[in-house]
């Protein structure tokens, strides 16, 4: 586990197979660059053969039409675009969430003081001082890939997932935080998962709802900020 | 009107995906073999995009409450329509109180039922497709269950010239199959691109993905397929970032046990990724169950183009074909 994180010098465009191009940003992880990239995302969506788009951590996925547009030819028109974009500030609403951290819900947190050195407290006090800004959607509808872990925090994924509760998980990998959705009743108890559990939010509200106005109560660009309800041990 | 007598579970309605909703981080979903439910809408003169229904766990009873034209595509169920063995790939008419039997297939993984006018479900985002992490899509988001009536929507009245119906040829048939130099008779070969991590594995390794045998493991499903075979490794572990994902990308994680995201997979990750299947092989992979051994081979942007045209040559030889077995008739 080096922990090192990758960064990239220039930004590049790389072919999803025959279906898509993924654009990767320059530098370290950050929110000017996140904004360039849901101002790129709105922009490319108008473009034709574009079938769907999705914004990662300082990343965008273009899925293309391969019948309606040439691969290469848009590669080099996404870079371009990329380079003109410029960044447009976004500060979405603020939500507060109360977290119950370690015990039983973030039976990780021992691990995460340990590999950092740091006692329990202080990676609870990192966490809970920062202010996090959803940058992209996660892995499934929810409230996405956070950014904003302090720096202290940066810790690898795990070499083998491990099963851990889910509802309101609240976890972190590489240089990126996540708060999980609420557990569904008929949603699965545990999932497996190669992120670091330090705690849980147990009343966080549901973020995504296919049958409600909004669908989602959540946008990119909106912050979230943890407030320490306990420390369990 | 369609009823559902008895069905195993995993078995949802399915059309080509959703897109066009990736901002909340919603998946593609849609037929895991969706050349196969494609040829049977042509056949039926549906649009290629109709909802059909995906059987992947049997056996399986349907009764048809009302006159109906379908077609039977995908793997080879030894289907029976009232006791009467049904070819694979065909399409017929079906009469009101006819009863159609689906049992486990001796080859090939997935069966697909389509109806003329196609299954109709409510669109959700766009899309008739189940989304099961989620719980909407298809039949009330969920799999289907004895009971369970599906009606069809509606479309021009036709009659078949024969009243068997008729046979189309299967993806198997007429795509030519993919060459690679060490593959056995059995085993499947999948044409990839390389994906932007690929360097980053050791040499060794990318010799191994590119010649080696990969067993399809217990642990695959509409998610994804997880793959055992020689271990890959990449020397340096830096962490990635977390980005979007499309079906049939390759990732390897640190295990160096490859994974393929499949319709249900996540739409985003951070595992490095070695390749990307042709979206025009992913039906090979659909088709293919645990325990079956797969090849890679890798393949240039151009070879992927033509491998779409076959496909689209293909589905329309196939619509062709149909549209003479067919008759519109009150016209």
């Amino acid at each position: 586990m080096s922990g090192r994180i990758a960064i990239l010098a220039e930004p590049r465009v790389t072919h999803c197979g025959d279906q898509g191009l993924l654009l990767e940003a320059e530098g370290d992880l950050a929110l000017p660059t996140q904004e360039r990239i849901w101002a790129l995302n709105d922009r490319v969506l108008e473009w034709p053969g574009v079938l769907d788009t999705q914004p990662g951590m300082n990343s965008l996925l273009v899925l293309l039409d391969p019948d309606e547009s040439d691969l290469v030819e848009s590669a080099d028109k996404l870079l371009r675009a990329w380079k003109e974009c410029r960044s447009a500030t976004r500060r979405g609403q603020l939500l507060e969430i109360g977290v119950v951290y370690g015990g039983e819900g973030g039976l990780d947190l021992p691990d995460v003081a340990r590999y950092h050195g740091l006692a329990i407290e202080d990676v609870v006090k990192l966490h809970s001082d920062a202010e996090y800004t959803i940058f992209a959607p996660g892995t499934g509808p929810g409230f996405g890939y956070l950014f904003g872990l302090n720096r202290r925090l940066f810790i690898p994924r795990r070499n083998v997932p491990v099963m851990r509760k889910v509802g309101g998980v609240v976890s972190m990998a590489g240089a990126q935080a996540m708060l999980g959705v609420p557990r569904k009743p008929s949603g699965a108890d545990v999932s497996p998962t190669g992120w670091h559990v330090i705690g849980r939010a147990p009343d966080a509200p549901m973020p995504f709802d296919v049958a409600r106005d909004p669908m989602s109560i959540v946008s990119l660009g909106d912050r979230i900020r943890f407030r320490v309800e306990r420390i369990e041990r | 009107m369609i009823e559902i007598r008895q069905t195993s579970p995993l078995n949802t309605v399915q059309d080509l995906g959703r897109f066009g909703y990736r901002r909340y981080g919603i998946g593609t979903a849609g037929a895991m073999d969706g050349l196969a439910l494609a040829a049977g809408n042509r056949a039926l003169g549906n649009a290629q995009n109709a909802a059909g229904v995906e059987f992947q766990l049997f056996p399986a009873t349907i009764c048809f409450q009302r006159d109906a034209a379908i077609a039977l595509t995908g793997a080879d169920c030894a289907a029976t329509l009232d006791d009467k063995a049904i070819p694979p790939w065909w399409v017929l008419p079906v009469r009101e109180g006819q009863t159609l039997k689906l049992s486990a297939p001796m080859r090939g993984a997935r069966t697909y039922l389509c109806v003329a006018g196609g299954i109709d479900v409510p669109e959700v985002l766009g899309s008739r497709s189940t989304q099961m992490r989620d719980a909407f899509g298809g039949l009330s988001g969920r799999y289907l269950s004895a009971g369970d009536v599906l009606s069809a929507g509606p479309h021009a009245a036709f009659r078949f010239r024969d009243s068997f119906g008729f046979g189309i040829e299967p993806p198997e048939s007429a795509l030519t199959p993919n060459l690679h130099d060490w593959a056995g008779e059995n085993e499947v070969v999948l044409r990839v691109i390389l994906a932007s991590e690929a360097p980053q594995f050791d040499d060794a390794s990318l010799k191994a993905f590119k010649t080696a045998s990969w067993t399809i493991t217990a642990q695959s499903n509409r998610m994804g397929y997880r793959l055992a075979g020689p271990t890959l490794r990449r020397p340096d572990p830096t962490e990635m970032r977390s980005q979007a994902i499309v079906q049939g990308v390759v990732q390897v994680p640190p295990s160096g046990q490859p994974i393929v995201q499949l319709a249900d997979g996540n739409s985003a990750g951070g595992y490095p990724k070695i390749a990307y299947i042709l979206q025009s092989d992913l039906w090979r992979l659909a088709q293919s169950t645990p325990g079956r051994t797969l090849r890679f081979s890798v393949v240039s942007l151009d070879d992927a183009s033509r491998a779409r045209q076959q496909v689209s040559q293909y589905l329309n030889e196939l619509a062709r074909f149909s549209s003479h077995c067919r008759m519109q008739v009150g016209r």
